[in-house]
């Protein structure tokens, strides 16, 4: 067995393969919250996009289904690691004082679950319409599916609004110890630009976060109707 | 009946080694497959050795009490290792560090030794960066070399303040590459407590499993020792706190001769001890002694604080009495200096122990950075142990022990007065003579372990027909039948006292008589109190549990034992060297001015002690003949 | 000062452990941690009871034997030093001290606060080594060193093998230790001819012991006796990556016998 194989049997190369799917599904993250971010175009701008984005079968189940696959990649190896964590200490301390380890660093593991648990209901939400059917198949005057039609009544009901938001901090937690974290996995470490690496994290995850609820705000409080 | 012969081949000194290199006999490589050797110690010279062995395809098996070979008590070696490369071209040679060797030992080592130790000196520097030893370099990209230890050449190669650690990481890593070859077997927490000698050969050990306390047998083809020094005989010193004396007191008490023990080297640069409790003391840098500067208050009893006296009210003792090499004297004058201020009731801090080491002038002179980028670390250390700014108050320092140059007599080829018993680095009375200069001893461990021990002890073995024994011949079982008996006997104690207190009392005794000086009252007093002493231990000493567990006081308690058997032979040595020469001061023999006077017509020998299991130890003496150097006067004022 | 020292007292492997909780009176506070055990210990031996197992040797942070956790933090609230570093000034008079000893499933407890660190070595031997022969050795000044590679490497080697880092570490990991070791001979020519080999052996050596996987929590940083940077295990990271994509193995299997064709 070559060297290589070692990627896929030792914890650093199960990490290294956490990391690169983290780091693709941030990247979606931020791709998807500038989409949306076009609801402040308005109405039009928002549904032309999202047809577009239907409007290329292949192009988007393939997106789809490898996001499926790297999310799923993501999770069945972190929890694998996680369990392997866990048991690397059986005998818990009484006593344990943290000073340098981050509070997202080491939740990693439950935001995470959360994120997932988020998704789930998001896309039986919003995708496939299960949790409110309302507007789901609903057209838009130029026939396209109406997409902002069905955010702006989500986010009008206070409920779906504050659970979206408490999601994007979650969400935030996850990303901002994540993306700076896989930075340190890739072996990214140079004298001059390691505040960079690590600022990075935090980056992401607060323009993810910002973004994405001003337009959870801005609908809830009315900006846009 | 012990018979000292040394076995220094004849001819010019430059090709002795050389020559007896080629004269020596050769184990072939298939029979080394069938060859077992037992090695004691894992520092630099166990760990060296057992190594080379291990890659010559010997088989080994390894012991040290530590949980791993890498915590041997090489690791704290500071300073730095000598080597004759004379990379600077400022006049080094293996010539010079040889008479710098002889001269620093005030005379009383073999030259032969000395001689081969500054030779292969240079491929040890060698052999290290081989291994991957981060030695300083300088920006071009060489080895960078430090002047250390009071002589004129720099010739000392360090790694920071850690030395000691990266060569034995060195040393350890070449282990580990023959443990996992299968070569070497490692013991770790396994502590020998006998030597097995089969008609007159040494053929195994006797160890106890520290963590079940199973006491067990292992038997080989030759045993080697290095096991380090026996300083902590004065409870407190700069030695780790499991340093014992146990392993080569057992080898004297079965055979093996013990040289020069009075050999003991007190350093003069250590964190004064604070309170009674204390475990160890803590070495200063020596390198501290080229900027800083000696002084006490010249009035006794003299209780201000020392920003409050006035120069001129101030004694730079060592600056006065030795005006050539000033703060720079070699540690047994600087130490011996320390201590008559000290008596005169001018020393400084808790209980008069200790001198001021300023550097108050440096500062002044080149600036608060400079110092900070060149002893920053040392003076963090002194301000965490302390609780002081040297910045701003001088250093309190004070003599400790340190380093015993005294060990296990061993010939030319390593080998002691049991054949089949090899001795290395430490533990044998090596090539230090009287007094050891700063750096030479890791030249020392590492010039045995790598490139001396693997050729001698093959010739033993080529020319030896050692018939296989197994571990329940008689005297094997002889063997652990005597540690077994003592083991019981030290947890019958009836506990009133600890082991520490006895050893604390022990070293108090050690202190006064056998220090850093020595008179013939003081010995002969020692040698009355010390007896008493060791039979309230064995009536009052508390050892809870058992011995089958692990069982850290019974460890102690063990080695506290030998140190009180042993401190009798100490005594002994230093009562009959009625001279002053090196680390040996004996008070009646000092100059009116207090320098030490030294006796060659009579002294000029080592001096071997057999052990006699009744009446005092036998003394047999090895004649030191000076072909190639004059025995000079030490004088370094 | 006075103390209530919290300790765990555990008889031997795998068996039941629990703290004991016992009075440290009258100590100074020039005192270090160690010698104020020392001092109740010497209390329990002439009260005849078991005196408080723990670790130490050299007694001036380099041997790395000292292994204790105060208060929920390996080597204590000092940053950069090993327990035995630790004096009693550093504490408030009059409060409960918590002493436990290094909890991983790799270092099994062997007695009290004295823990099992095989688990190092034997990383070491999978591959912590540069495989070269005594004797023959090239001169010392034939490999050039650059003065800031060499402390490079210096700051790795500097890793005293104490195990805090695992102590430490929320996964239990040893991925300081392990890239310490790795980083000292990969910036060194020396180490170069078995860089790829050795990152591989030692990283697979240490999932075998049972050490966690390392999540970048940087705790081990924050404890570690030498203050060994988080910036190695990057650096380990790339070792590893390098190993397995760049250097996977040799180009072609060479035949067994490179004179089979012959006959
Ligand atoms: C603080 C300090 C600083 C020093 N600095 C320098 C310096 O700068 N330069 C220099 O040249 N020298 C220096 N020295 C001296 C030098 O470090 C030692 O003399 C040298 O390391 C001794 O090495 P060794 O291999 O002979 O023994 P050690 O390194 O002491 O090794 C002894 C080994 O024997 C084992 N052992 C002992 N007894 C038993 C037993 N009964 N059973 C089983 N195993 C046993 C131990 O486990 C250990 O592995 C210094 C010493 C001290 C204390
Ligand atoms: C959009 C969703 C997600 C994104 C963007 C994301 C991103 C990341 C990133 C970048 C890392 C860092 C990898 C590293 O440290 O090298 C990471 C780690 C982790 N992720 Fe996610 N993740 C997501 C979803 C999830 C989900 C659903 C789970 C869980 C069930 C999860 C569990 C974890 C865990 C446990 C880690 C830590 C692994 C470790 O440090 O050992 N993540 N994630
Ligand atoms: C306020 C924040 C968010 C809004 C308003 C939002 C809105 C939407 C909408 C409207 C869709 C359906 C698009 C369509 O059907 O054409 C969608 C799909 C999706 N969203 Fe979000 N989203 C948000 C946050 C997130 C987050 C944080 C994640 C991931 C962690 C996420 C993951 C997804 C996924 C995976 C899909 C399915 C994409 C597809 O259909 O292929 N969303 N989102
Ligand atoms: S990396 Fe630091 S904490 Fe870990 S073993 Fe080495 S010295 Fe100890
Ligand atoms: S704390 Fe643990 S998670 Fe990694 S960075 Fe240090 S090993
Ligand atoms: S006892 Fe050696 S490091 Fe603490």
């Amino acid at each position: 067995m070559t060297r290589f194989f070692t990627i896929f049997c030792t914890s650093l190369g199960n990490k290294v393969l956490v990391a690169l799917t983290g780091l693709v599904l941030a990247g979606f993250v931020v791709f998807h919250m500038l989409g949306n971010l076009q609801v402040f175009e308005g109405q039009e701008a928002l549904n032309t996009y999202a047809a577009f984005l239907r409007e290329l079968p292949i192009l988007l189940w393939s997106a789809r289904i490898g996001l499926l696959l790297t999310a799923a990649l993501h999770i069945g190896l972190t929890i694998q690691l996680v369990i392997r964590n866990r048991r690397a200490r059986p005998v818990a301390y009484a006593s344990r004082v943290y000073r340098q380890a981050s509070i997202s660093s080491r939740s990693m593991a439950l935001t995470g679950s959360l994120v997932l648990l988020f998704i789930v209901f998001h896309l039986l939400h919003l995708t496939a319409g299960v949790v409110d059917p309302s507007f789901v198949d609903r057209l838009d005057p130029r026939g396209h599916r109406d997409v902002y039609s069905r955010m702006i009544h989500t986010f009008q009901i206070p409920w779906f609004a504050l659970f979206y938001l408490l999601a994007q901090g979650v969400l935030a937690v996850h990303l901002s110890h994540g993306v700076s974290s896989s930075l340190q996995t890739l072996g990214l470490e140079h004298p001059i630009l390691n505040r960079v690496f690590r600022a990075a994290g935090p980056f992401v995850a607060g323009t993810v976060a910002l973004g994405n609820s001003a337009i959870v705000l801005a609908i809830a409080l009315g900006v846009l109707r | 009946m012990v018979r000292l012969d040394s076995k220094v081949p004849s001819g010019p000194l430059e090709t002795k080694w050389d020559r007896h290199r080629f004269t020596e006999k050769l184990v072939s490589p298939n029979n080394k497959q069938a060859i077992k050797i037992i090695v004691v110690g894992t520092g630099l010279a166990g760990a060296s050795a057992a190594s080379t062995l291990g890659q010559l395809g010997y088989h080994v098996d390894c012991f040290c009490f530590q949980d791993s070979p890498r915590r041997a008590h090489s690791i704290a070696a500071q300073g730095g290792i000598n080597a004759a490369k004379n990379y600077q071209d400022d006049g080094d040679s293996v010539a010079r560090l040889f008479y710098d060797t002889i001269k620093g030992g005030d005379f009383r080592s073999r030259e032969a030794n000395v001689y081969r130790l500054a030779q292969v000196s240079t491929q040890i520097i060698d052999q290290c960066v081989a291994l991957g030893v981060p030695f300083a370099r300088e920006y071009g990209g060489q080895l960078a070399n430090r002047s250390f230890g009071g002589v004129q050449v720099s010739r000392t190669f360090y790694c920071r303040g850690q030395t000691g650690q990266q060569l034995l990481l060195g040393a350890y890593s070449a282990l580990c590459w023959q443990i996992e070859r299968g070569q070497v077997v490692m013991h770790p927490r396994t502590e020998m407590l006998d030597l097995i000698v089969v008609d007159g050969h040494a053929r195994g050990i006797v160890v106890r499993d520290l963590i079940s306390g199973r006491l067990g047998v292992h038997v080989a083809q030759a045993v080697v020792l290095a096991t380090g020094g026996y300083s902590n005989i004065f409870y407190l010193s700069t030695n780790a706190t499991g340093c014992n004396v146990t392993a080569t007191y057992r080898a004297w008490k079965q055979g093996a001769a013990f040289a020069n023990p009075c050999f003991t080297q007190i350093h003069p640069t250590a964190i004064p001890p604070s309170e009674e409790h204390q475990a160890k003391l803590t070495l200063m840098s020596e390198s501290l002694r080229n900027d800083g500067r000696i002084w006490v208050p010249k009035r006794a009893g003299d209780t201000r604080q020392p920003e409050q006296i006035p120069e001129p009210e101030r004694d730079y003792f060592l600056e006065r009495r030795y005006p050539r090499f000033g703060n720079l004297v070699p540690r047994d004058v600087a130490s011996r200096a320390v201590k008559a201020v000290c008596d005169e009731g001018c020393g400084v801090g808790p209980g008069g122990h200790g001198v001021y080491l300023d550097f108050a002038e440096v500062i002044e002179r080149e600036g608060l950075g400079l110092v900070r980028e060149r002893y920053g670390n040392l003076f963090e250390m002194y301000q965490r142990i302390t609780g002081e700014d040297a910045y701003k108050i001088p250093m309190r320092i004070y003599p400790a022990p340190h380093y015993t140059m005294g060990g296990l007599w061993v010939d030319y080829n390593l080998m002691s007065t049991i054949p089949g018993l090899f001795v290395v680095g430490e533990a044998n009375f090596a090539d230090h003579g009287a007094n050891r200069l700063g750096a030479s001893s890791l030249m020392q461990g590492l010039a045995d372990g790598y490139f001396i021990l693997p050729y001698t002890i093959g010739h033993y073995l080529a020319t030896t027909k050692n018939v296989p024994i197994t571990l329940d011949h008689p005297d094997a079982r002889a063997a652990v039948e005597r540690v077994a008996v003592r083991s019981t006997k030290l947890l019958q104690g009836n506990g009133t006292r600890t082991a520490a207190s006895f050893h604390r009392a022990l070293g108090h005794i050690m202190w006064n008589a056998c220090g850093m000086a020595r008179h013939r009252a003081g010995l002969h007093h020692a040698l009355q109190t010390i007896p008493p002493l060791r039979h309230d231990f064995w009536r009052q000493v508390a050892v809870p549990g058992s011995g089958d567990m692990f069982n850290q006081q019974l460890e102690y308690a063990g080695r506290v034992a030998d140190f009180l058997d042993f401190a009798e032979l100490l005594c002994h040595d230093a009562l009959h060297r009625e001279e002053s020469c090196g680390v040996h001061f004996r008070e009646e023999h000092q100059t009116p001015d207090g320098e030490p006077i030294r006796n060659d017509e009579r002294f000029a020998y080592v001096a071997a002690w057999e052990y006699q299991p009744k009446g005092t130890p036998i003394l047999h003496k090895e004649p030191l003949t000076f072909e190639f150097v004059q025995p000079a006067m030490r004088n370094y004022q | 000062m006075h103390f209530t020292l919290n300790v765990w007292r555990q008889r031997g492997l795998d068996e039941a452990g629990t703290f004991v909780s016992y009075p440290a009176d009258d100590i100074s506070p020039a005192m270090s941690f160690l010698e104020m055990l020392d001092v109740v210990n010497q209390r329990l031996i002439l009260k005849g009871e078991e005196p408080i197992a723990f670790e130490s040797d050299c007694r001036e942070g380099i041997c790395g034997a000292c292994s204790l956790v105060i208060n929920g933090i390996p080597h204590g609230p000092d940053r950069g030093v090993a327990t035995c570093q630790l004096y009693m000034r550093r504490f408030t008079d009059e409060t409960i001290i918590t002493i436990e000893p290094w909890r991983a499933k790799a270092f099994p407890v062997i007695r009290d606060l004295i823990v099992d660190r095989r688990a190092l070595d034997r990383i070491m031997q999978a591959g912590g080594y540069i495989s070269s022969n005594t004797g023959g050795a090239v001169d010392g000044n034939t490999f050039l060193i650059g003065k800031d590679r060499a402390e490079t490497a210096m700051d790795a080697a500097s890793c005293i093998g104490c195990g805090a880092c695992v102590a430490a570490c929320r996964n239990a990991s040893a991925m300081l230790f392990v890239a310490a070791k790795v980083s000292h001979l990969a910036h060194l020519p020396q180490g170069e001819p078995e860089r790829a080999r050795r990152a591989n052996a030692m990283m697979k050596a240490m999932d075998r012991e049972g050490f966690g996987s390392c999540g970048n929590q940087y705790e081990c940083e924050a404890v570690c006796p030498k203050s060994i940077s988080v910036h190695f295990i990057a650096a380990f990271n790339r070792e590893f990556l390098r190993s397995t994509i760049a250097e996977p193995g040799p180009l072609t299997d060479a035949p067994a016998d490179p004179h089979a064709e012959f006959h």
